[in-house]
């Protein structure tokens, strides 16, 4: 409902504007609270008493923080970590991935795209400003490769990879990983995990403040989710049969408005990407392993 | 002075000390105590304790009373008696009715030295230590002997109590009497924590953190003829947590089976190292919350098994699948990002071998620069390259998802690299490539001569994810 409304104020004068966001504060109770609450605090209502709409289109801008726009971002609640994608940053709440939350990052296979969007803020310096602290990794579809990870900057000794098939141990292992304080953050791959243990998980991230990342497969995008940030990653589709290397990403949960477009983050390391702008392009649905001489 | 005297209950007493292993309670009550001053003695029948110089340190007389009243003991019902001396704290503790007589008042009866000759001295119209102390010295001393009349200057503060004061053994060895026949293993865990509690105390004393410690129990003899099982819990750090090792020792019971009930516990600490406690934070900010580290890989590896918490080390090879060696995370080397411990990642050689240790760990530093084929690894490396099929679409072996079609991008990147130890050798060529929907793959043809030029075997080996 908000975002009908606040996509049809695109036209209107800003006092309309303001005039449709006062009756949304009072149709929305919870907001209606913290609304008025700003406005008698405001020094200008207090001095000269006037009805809310009016006082409202003298200075919508003087209430600053207080009221929060239906169709902005949301302030996010705790810390960030910048992802490292400049795209993604600009929309996500608070400029990166929440810290004391789930996010939950969901793709058709697992394995594929998780190290290009999560590492670059894996190798950041994490709340407490320590580089060095653990990264956990509870049910990895396959074994990280050290070298690979190295050269883009992460100490693959940092990794701590904890492998159980089953899915409560899974969620056990990643709740005391979780509980942890050397920890700095956790990658879960949970394929079939149900609501109510994601909300346990999403609480023990809040308690200690943790980086909680759990990967789920692309079909669980319509189960309801208590993350806070929900991403579906995947590779991005060619243009006119050109094939592009980069990883689109859409926003399907996020503290703000619902975002409909989708992103696409050219993250690979620099070699790797300038190696790719020169690979062949191939148009035609050859089979490569018919013909490796060709290419070699 | 300020002694205290304690004694267990006739009903909690445990089997007499003459079993041979099996304690008293008294010992167990006199190693309690030790926490409240250095000057305790184990009498028959009751345990002493002088407080008067560690009062100030617990608060003065009546808290650190309070503190001895109320904390959790390891007998559970005990009679508490003071006094100057420690013979009036004795004596005051056969009656709760004597805890404010005057130590003249007070019975004969209760003065141990005077016990034999009691029939006489009631004779004599003596009922009360007042009386005894009457009578003229040197007659008592003819007629009763020397130590009635020293026990009474020990009494009356005149002469010093020296007693043997109690001393910690220097491995701990406790055992429990089960109060009924446990027959099922996670419910020793029930006794086991008494014992676990003993344990912190005798640790707490003498400074120490435990290693490792043995549970043993004896199981009732007429049901099988095994007649012990026992259990070992190790950790990687000297510690004092009870509940960690309570945590992992509730794990590893919930594997055993019981072949009979069990009738006894014994807890034995097998290695214990003098304990450096970690400097506290005056900033609350600073306080470390939830576990450490190293509590929660062993209560992972407890549960999962050592093998499924790994951690990697490099290895100078040429062959991917050779590079890094994943090994349990528990037992081996520490993570170089323990909460404490970075400082030791200085001289280890690995991948951080290329660059400078010491860029690592500030964060401002610039990546360094890194071999040019590096760029070229995966991120994930499969545990087992899987065999491509030629002309078909999808693996042959069973795979995380069907490649589908590929094409090759980038390459070829030459790898041979022969075996050393029997390991096999490798002749490769590396490819990056790119299925419909895959994103990016590691992929190599395997070049085994001129036989296979026409048809050479490809496999999946990595993905740049």
């Amino acid at each position: 409902m908000i975002t009908t409304r606040s996509a049809k104020t695109g036209g209107m004068t800003p006092a309309e504007q303001v005039t449709i966001l006062i009756i949304h504060t009072v149709i929305l109770s919870c907001f209606a609270s913290k609304c008025c609450f700003a406005m008698l605090s405001s020094p200008l209502s207090r001095s000269v008493p006037r009805s809310l709409a009016s006082a409202a289109l003298r200075c919508p801008e003087d209430f600053g923080d207080a009221v929060w726009r239906a169709d902005s971002l949301a302030r996010a609640a705790g810390t960030t970590v910048a992802s490292g994608h400049a795209v993604l940053d600009a929309e996500l709440p608070g400029g990166g991935w929440p810290v004391g939350a789930m996010s939950e990052i969901l793709q058709v296979h697992s394995g594929q795209h998780e190290w290009r969007l999560l590492l670059p803020a894996l190798i950041k310096p994490d709340v407490r400003g320590r580089t060095s602290a653990p990264v956990v990794l509870v049910g990895a579809p396959h074994k990280p490769f050290g070298p690979g990870l190295h050269a883009q900057g992460l100490d693959a000794r940092r990794l701590l990879c904890v492998h159980a098939d089953r899915e409560s141990e899974r969620l056990w292992a990643t709740e005391q990983a979780l509980r942890c304080a050397a920890v700095s953050a956790v990658l879960a791959w949970l394929p079939q995990v149900r609501a109510d243990a994601l909300r346990r998980l999403q609480m023990a991230a809040l308690s200690h403040q943790k980086l909680l990342f759990v990967m789920r497969p692309a079909q669980a995008q319509a189960d309801s989710s208590p993350a806070v940030l929900r991403l579906l990653i995947g590779s991005a589709p060619p243009i006119s049969s050109v094939w592009r290397d980069d990883l689109q990403v859409q926003v399907l949960k996020r503290r703000g408005p619902p975002l409909v477009k989708t992103l696409l983050l050219a993250a690979r390391p620099a070699r790797l990407a300038v190696l790719m702008a020169l690979a062949p392009q191939q148009t035609e649905e050859a089979h490569a392993l018919d013909c490796p001489a060709r290419v070699a | 002075m300020h002694w205290i005297a304690l004694r267990a209950l006739p009903e909690a007493h445990l089997p007499a000390a003459s079993d041979g292993d099996l304690p008293d309670a008294l010992s167990a009550l006199g190693w309690w105590a030790l926490q409240f001053t250095p000057k305790v003695a184990r009498l028959p029948g009751a345990v002493v304790l002088e407080v008067s110089a560690s009062e100030r340190l617990w608060g003065g007389a009546r808290p650190l009373l309070r503190r001895i009243y109320t904390s959790n003991k390891p007998v559970a019902q005990v009679q508490y008696a003071q006094g100057a001396t420690s013979l009036v704290a004795l004596a005051r503790l056969h009656d709760t009715a004597l805890k404010h007589t005057a130590p003249d008042d007070l019975p004969l009866h209760t003065l141990a030295a005077a016990q034999p000759h009691l029939a006489t001295l009631a004779r004599m119209g003596c009922t009360r230590w007042g009386d005894l102390r009457a009578l003229p010295r040197s007659g008592v001393a003819r007629r009763f002997g020397a130590p009635v009349l020293a026990a009474l200057d020990q009494a009356y503060g005149l002469a010093p109590e020296l007693y043997p004061w109690l001393v910690l053994p220097e491995v701990f060895e406790a055992t429990l009497e089960l109060s009924a026949q446990v027959e099922s293993a996670p419910a020793l865990l029930f006794g086991a924590s008494r014992l676990l509690r003993q344990l912190q105390v005798w640790l707490q004393l003498r400074h120490r953190g435990v290693l490792g410690i043995e549970l043993r129990w004896t199981l009732d003899a007429r049901r099988h003829t095994a007649h012990h099982g026992q259990q070992v819990v190790r950790t990687a750090e000297p510690t004092t947590d009870m509940s960690h090792l309570q945590r992992l020792l509730a794990e590893h019971l919930a594997r055993v089976t019981l072949p009979a009930p069990a009738l006894y516990l014994h807890l034995r600490t097998l290695e214990t190292q003098a304990l450096c406690a970690p400097s506290t934070s005056l900033l609350p900010d600073d306080q470390p919350t939830g576990d450490s580290l190293v509590a929660m890989l062993e209560r992972l590896s407890a549960r999962l098994g050592p093998q499924a918490v790994l951690q990697v080390h490099a290895c100078a090879d040429h062959r991917p699948e050779l590079m890094q060696h994943w090994q349990p995370a528990v037992g081996g080397n520490k993570l170089i990002a323990g909460s404490a411990g970075a400082a030791r990642a200085g001289g280890r050689k690995g991948f951080k071998s290329l660059k400078d240790p010491k860029d690592l760990k500030s964060s401002k530093t610039p990546a360094p620069a890194v071999p040019a084929t590096s760029a070229l690894a995966p991120t994930w490396l499969l545990a087992e390259p899987i065999k491509l099929a030629n002309n078909q679409v999808g693996p042959l072996a069973p795979a995380p998802f069907a490649p589908g079609l590929l094409h090759l991008l980038a390459g070829p990147q030459r790898l041979e690299a022969a075996g050393w130890g029997g390991t096999p050798s490798a002749l490769r060529d590396y490819f990056v490539a790119r299925g419909d929907d895959t994103g990016l793959l590691w992929i190599y043809r395997e070049r085994l001569g001129a036989a296979h030029a026409e048809r050479p075997d490809w496999y999946w080996h990595g993905l740049f994810a």
